[in-house]
């Protein structure tokens, strides 16, 4: 599609890398009465918290981490790959995808193992597992919509540069809100379980 | 492309260092050094895999922006939250 | 050919990127809304005309002040000024050829569009109680209404504020003109960059504070309800956060019109012009550090409350900056009353009163006795409807000749401007002395006493309505029958009358150059 609002293919890049990132930070600001209320509620009720917390799956959630911190290196790569026009380009990212639903299977499963656990909690652990399914629920929500958005861009588009690097931006930023999720609610007091 | 595959392992690295600290008892700063950690995480993504470090100012100025904004609602809540103990309103004393 | 012989089917119109066209799509949605605001507001004058609750239910009284609100705010104020004159003329003034990302503008309005549905079904599926501000813990424990409906509705809508927000900063940084330095842009233009900055920063706060009672509503389990550790309070905190500088994306844009209108009928540049620029960045700023005077009397804490009220009253200086630069630009001015000035001094007569009021509700001894009345309600008119409505029509007469390509009739704007003024201030200078006297909002009866101010404020609004219908017909009979107009009828500066009247499809003939600075105005001797 032909774009007329731009001289260059310079200043075309350049309102895209403005806009993802102005895009992020609305997302920042997104996730912002989250961690918000997190951080009260946890102030307020810290032993449910850690109750709650001791109930997650603690080696799934770390291997999970690493799993999306893979993606985001592979997505790195891809990025390179885009800018330098090399190979791989199409591997890579369908790499990073897989990544990413691999996260979200695991995710899945530890989220059918909690249901039982969550039907019995009572008082403020219910407040836990509400930020929790609130939090990581939205944080899976980014990331389908980037999986669907990287394998498309792998069949489609995967030659536009600016697209890849845009996109990766987004990526980057998912995996960037996981690593705040990851001790937020696997790690308390990790020592007393 | 090396300079990628380190920070991948420095973020790995890490990882396994903020699982490790959950298990050694320090109280509150447990807490503390998990997320210090995962600033230090989120830095690294931000400034190599997301090219924060060569971008330009305009850039910066919006990741940072974002950050500073998150301050301000909680930091402005905190002069609620911090001194409802201290200095209550007189309506909101239990009699 | 100009922008609107490009296709005339509804499809052309419907799959346009052209930001011209999106602005008028805008024009149209938000005539619509403001209209179903205003037969609320109507409904609920004519109420209170009485002192006995005698014309409507107190349930059908509070979903009246509920719709009028959540229409009148997030799909009438908040995209009036920047969604349409901004949509239309920042392009022009930053002398580009569209905004930046076209197809992000057209999916901003159809989101617009989504959430007005989910507005109109909840109108439809008999209305919301809460009052437009949905808090805590009536709206997630008591309420019967359609909450969830309603929440939905302005959660899609901040999105298309949102996206609207990204594109105007992106173009502003991204497309100007060769030559247009950031201190040689319009003041529109500036305003209408701070107030996109607002967008983006404080309406995700707003987005997931509503997703939070819709959660807690549902699951019964939420951070807002003090048996399970929760915070009644944080949810004002989160709301406030956002909807404090809400004020801010209302008027802004307003001061950036009323700064383009006032130079030019004036004949002299405006006065002090790089102190208005930074007094724009400093009312933006400024404006998300003083949430807290919303909640004086609601429990926060006293320390807090002091903060907040010390950080409210820094907002005074910025805008008396920009009121006494208005005032000082049309100082040996050779003024000419045309409709858009009328709206334009209107603005600043109205705003100073609206401003200096809130300096009663900033200091929190004063506040404790004013918390919800009508003393509030008139304050926050004052800004709303005597800022922001008035430089919304007073821009839309002022460029209307640019945007239709038709000029409308004067003495007819003159006449509407004026009806408007006098309307206005009949409506809501005796809601002061209402809620001087004590008159508590929200109430669709009160005490006999207090018939009379009530009946003025009620006459106030049928003129005013009549008001808002005027430019409805007159602009409309334009279309047909105005006179054509010429590329730049007012001799104003700025890159949007260098084009033809109405722009053609890319807005230029060729990519302008820019060699000084806005309002090159010879004073006339």
């Amino acid at each position: 599609m032909p774009t007329t609002q731009f001289d260059s293919i310079l200043e075309r890049r350049e309102a895209a890398m403005l806009g993802m990132w102005l895009f992020l930070a609305t997302e920042v600001l997104f996730f912002g009465p989250l961690f918000f209320g997190y951080f009260h509620s946890r102030l307020a009720s810290h032993d449910a918290f850690v109750a709650g917390s001791h109930h997650m799956h603690f080696w799934l959630g770390t291997i999970n981490t690493a799993v999306l911190l893979t993606s985001s290196f592979t997505m790195a790569l891809a990025v390179q790959v885009a800018q330098d026009r090399g190979r791989f380009l199409r591997l890579l990212l369908l790499a990073s995808a897989a990544l990413g639903i691999a996260f979200l299977c695991i995710k899945g499963y530890e989220y059918a193992s909690e249901i039982p656990e969550v039907a019995r909690a009572e008082g403020p652990e219910q407040v836990f597992y509400l930020l929790y399914f609130a939090m990581t629920g939205l944080h899976a929500i980014h990331l389908t919509i980037g999986a669907v958005l990287v394998i498309w861009t792998a069949f489609i588009s995967a030659r536009r540069a600016i697209r890849v690097e845009v996109l990766g931006l987004y990526w980057h930023f998912v995996d960037a809100v996981w690593l705040f999720l990851y001790p937020m609610f696997y790690l308390l007091e990790r020592y007393s379980a | 492309m090396m300079r990628l595959a380190l920070v991948w392992l420095a973020l790995l690295a890490l990882l396994a260092a903020t699982a490790a600290s959950s298990f050694v008892p320090l109280g509150g700063w447990n807490s503390a050094l998990n997320l210090a950690i995962a600033a230090v995480k989120a830095l690294l993504v931000a400034l190599f895999f997301m090219h924060l470090s060569s971008a330009g100012a305009l850039l910066r100025l919006a990741a940072v922006a974002a950050l500073l904004w998150l301050a301000l609602l909680f930091g402005l809540s905190w002069t609620d939250y911090g001194t409802r103990g201290t200095s209550p309103a007189p309506w909101a004393l239990r009699r | 050919m100009s922008y609107l012989a490009e296709g005339f089917s509804l499809r052309s119109w419907l799959t346009t990127n052209d930001h011209k066209r999106i602005a008028v799509l805008y024009m149209v949605a938000i005539t619509a809304f403001f209209f179903v605001g205003g037969a609320a507001a109507t409904l609920i004058r004519l109420e209170l005309a009485t002192p006995a609750g005698d014309l409507v239910q107190p349930e059908t009284y509070n979903k009246l002040f509920t719709i009028h609100g959540v229409v009148m705010v997030w799909f009438f104020l908040i995209p009036s000024i920047p969604s349409v004159l901004g949509n239309f003329l920042v392009p022009l003034m930053v002398g580009a050829r569209d905004m930046a990302f076209p197809r992000l503008n057209l999916a901003s309005w159809y989101i617009y569009v989504l959430g007005g549905l989910f507005t109109v079904a909840t109108l439809i599926a008999g209305g919301v109680d809460t009052g437009w501000t949905f808090y805590t813990p009536y709206s997630t424990m008591f309420s019967n209404g359609n909450v969830l409906l309603a929440v939905a509705g302005v959660f899609i809508v901040g999105f298309s504020s949102i996206l609207t927000g990204l594109n105007i900063i992106v173009t502003v940084h991204r497309l100007r003109a060769p030559g247009l330095t950031w201190f040689r842009l319009p003041l529109f233009v500036w305003a209408n960059y701070a107030t996109s900055l607002i967008l983006i920063l404080a309406t995700p706060v707003l987005a997931m504070t509503l997703c939070l009672v819709a959660l807690e509503r549902v699951f019964h389990v939420g951070i807002f309800d003090p048996a399970l550790g929760g915070d009644p309070l944080l949810f004002q905190h989160l709301f406030w956060f956002y909807s404090h500088p809400a004020v801010y994306i209302m008027v802004l844009p307003a001061m950036g019109v009323a700064s383009e209108i006032i130079p030019c009928f004036a004949r002299r540049p405006v006065f002090g012009y790089r102190f208005m620029a930074y007094a724009i960045l400093a009312i933006a700023s400024i404006g998300f550090l003083v949430w807290g005077h919303h909640m004086f009397v609601s429990g926060q804490s006293l320390y807090a409350g002091l903060v907040f009220s010390m950080l409210s009253f820094l907002v005074a200086i910025p805008s008396a900056i920009k009121v006494f630069n208005w005032t000082a630009t049309l100082y040996k001015g050779s003024i000419t009353f045309a409709a858009p000035m009328l709206y334009a001094l209107g603005f600043v007569g109205l705003f100073t009163i609206g401003g200096m009021t809130g300096l009663f509700l900033a200091a929190t001894a004063v506040d404790v006795h004013l918390t919800d009345t009508y003393f509030v309600i008139a304050h926050f008119h004052y800004i709303m409807v005597g800022g922001s409505v008035m430089c919304y029509l007073g821009g839309i007469h002022f460029w209307w000749p640019k945007i239709s390509g038709r000029m409308y009739p004067e003495m007819w704007g003159r006449a509407a401007a004026l009806l408007i003024f006098f309307g206005f201030n009949l409506t809501f200078f005796p809601q002061y002395l209402l809620g001087w006297l004590g008159m508590p909002r929200r109430y669709h009866a009160y005490p006999p006493e207090l018939q009379l101010l009530n009946v003025f404020s009620s006459a106030g609004a049928v003129v005013l309505a009549l008001g808002y219908l005027l430019p409805l017909g007159y602009l409309g009979w334009s279309l047909l029958y105005g006179k054509k107009a010429p590329p730049n009828p007012w001799q104003a500066t700025g890159l949007e009358w260098q084009t033809a009247s109405p722009p053609p499809k890319h807005n230029f003939e060729h990519e302008p150059v820019v060699h000084q600075g806005p309002y090159a105005y010879d004073p006339v001797r």
